[in-house]
């Protein structure tokens, strides 16, 4: 054996409930206290992690907080635009200094114990009493706050608190450019909202890496075809470093019958406001008495959306719609952010530990979509909490995702179950972040 | 922009639309005294309204309920507001503010 397979056995050997088979997945991943604070350790602490939109601060001296597990950060607008991430904690008495969403009036971050303050680039601007301390207790270099990583990618805010982190490109280039594809900087916040489940945040998200659960958990999606819908009507991608996806087939196949084209977009409008919105479902209605026989449905539909976005002044880059994703799809970047794409919107997930414990996760989506060039920028904000359950809040489709999540969770416990089975073909995303947490985690 | 007119010192600062008496004052250089930088517990920014009051959005029950908690009795004059919280919406608005300095010119 090379010193180097050597290593690697004994580094993985070190991860408990490792996955020693790519189909298989140790049910403690999901529950275990040692595996969590691993993962706190060795993923959350290191990791690239998507920590805010851009527009969650589109002012100098706006903020927000990020928090992951017991860490928080707060990133801030600066007078240049670009934006800094700090370490949230008053270099005095440990002080948390930023809160929720706001924006610091007079660019000042002021500690709401002794009044201590920072300029919005993070260096100390005022010391009330500064005489009383011993000098070498203020100095400089550790009055100033700690920066943390900061990127900015797909329109969105990225920090990694590893100060010796890469660069953000090395951790999701690969399924990132998918996203650029279908220009994902494009995109703005139409509403945004989310839950609290009682899952591990890993249980929680697997549910949206495969499409082949829509035949029983989403049975409307089906137009009555029930079992007999194939589960195998997308194609499926995994990418190093985690990330998976999968998306339409369309650009091989084209549809066959408008109507069911038709009534697909109108559910997702309806049941979900994201993906397909009205202003979609408008132009798609527009198309039924312009097609002649044997025109091509998914070429009728590329024409007329491009007609509108330029009509309307919405963006839409040439040759989007050869991108199968532009068509339907997802993508995963790991750890945890998922994306859906379909005719310049988006619906998007992230999901992060709650309340510092395995077995509870936040859950937060977002209908994103491209709006008119001459629409206004305004600031986007957290629609609120709502339970998982909660019918006025939630749409049909998350609503059913979300009840089998919770009871997923439950069942790891029943006695005798292992672990997850995962289906080769269609499920090689959920192994491929399993086994790329175990490389973290090493 | 509105111009809001600052006794004793006759001081006047533009406000943009959306922004506050102090933050107008903070971006633009100005002193104005504060210890909490707009989160409405120190009331040390507060004002008094001597002329023009129509041309201020009124104050909203939050900032009225922390002016009657958190400020000494003696200070709640008729006219007080934060300027934290005080937004403009046309010209005429005087109020009188100790302390209130321009931009340190340097030299």
């Amino acid at each position: 054996m090379s010193d180097n397979l050597a290593r690697k056995r004994k580094s993985a050997a070190a991860v408990p409930f490792a996955m020693s088979e790519a189909h298989r997945v140790p049910k403690e991943r999901y529950y275990d206290r040692g595996f969590f604070e691993l993962e706190k350790e060795k993923l959350w602490h290191k990791t690239w992690q998507m920590a805010c939109r851009l527009q969650e601060i589109p002012r100098p001296n706006d903020f927000v907080e990020y928090e992951i597990c017991e860490q928080s950060v707060f990133l801030v607008r600066q007078a240049d635009h670009s934006v800094k991430g700090f370490f949230n904690v008053c270099p005095h008495r440990a002080t948390q200094l930023a809160r929720g969403a706001g924006s610091f009036p007079g660019g000042q971050v002021t500690c709401p114990f002794h009044g201590w303050r920072w300029n919005c680039d993070g260096e100390s601007s005022f010391i009330y009493g500064e005489h009383g301390f011993a000098p070498e207790c203020l100095k400089k270099e550790e009055i100033n706050l700690r920066e943390c990583k900061v990127e900015v990618w797909g329109d969105s805010v990225w920090i990694n608190l590893d100060a010796n982190a890469g660069q953000l490109k090395d951790s999701i280039g690969s399924a990132a450019a998918r996203l650029d594809d279908v220009a994902i900087g494009n995109w703005r916040v139409k509403w945004w909202q989310e839950t609290i489940l009682n899952a591990n945040w890993k249980m929680a998200q697997e549910a949206f890496m495969e499409g082949w659960h829509v035949m029983r958990t989403h049975p409307q999606l089906t137009l009555g075809a029930g079992e007999a819908t194939p589960p195998d009507s997308l194609r499926y991608d995994t990418y190093p470093g985690g990330h998976c996806s999968f998306e339409s087939t369309v650009l091989e196949r084209d549809y066959v019958n408008f109507d069911v084209m038709l009534a697909s977009s109108q559910l997702l409008a309806d049941g979900l406001d994201a993906m397909a919105i009205d202003r979609d479902m408008k132009v798609l209605e527009s198309i039924r008495h312009k097609l002649g026989p044997g025109d091509s449905i998914r070429e009728a539909v590329a024409r007329e959306m491009r007609a509108y976005n330029e009509g309307a002044g919405i963006p839409m880059p040439a040759g989007i719609e050869n991108q199968a994703l532009w068509w339907n799809g997802m993508v995963f970047l790991f750890p945890n952010i998922f994306y859906l794409p379909m005719y310049g919107n988006s619906l998007a997930y992230r999901i992060r530990p709650y309340n510092n414990h395995p077995e509870w996760c936040r859950f937060e989506v977002w209908s994103l979509t491209t709006w008119p060039r001459s629409y206004p920028q305004t600031r986007a904000s957290l629609k609120g909490r709502f339970d998982k359950d909660d019918a006025d809040n939630w749409p049909l489709i998350p609503i059913q995702d979300f009840s089998n999540i919770e009871r997923q969770q439950r069942g790891l416990h029943v006695l005798g179950y292992q672990g997850h089975r995962l289906a080769t073909e269609w499920e090689a995303g959920i192994s491929n972040m399993h086994r790329e947490l175990d490389r973290r985690l090493a | 922009m509105p111009v809001v007119t600052i006794l004793p010192g006759d001081i006047e600062i533009e406000v943009a639309s959306g922004e506050t008496l102090a933050q107008a004052a903070w971006r633009q250089d100005y002193q104005w005294p504060t210890t909490c930088w707009g989160e409405m517990a120190c009331m040390v920014c507060a004002c008094v309204v001597r002329d023009g009051e129509a041309a201020a959005e009124p104050a909203s029950a939050l900032e009225e309920g922390c002016i009657a908690e958190r400020m000494p009795r003696f200070r709640q004059l008729p006219g007080t507001r934060l300027a934290c919280q005080l937004r403009v919406i046309g010209d005429g608005l005087v109020v009188e503010k100790e302390g209130v300095r321009p931009p340190v010119c340097s030299a």
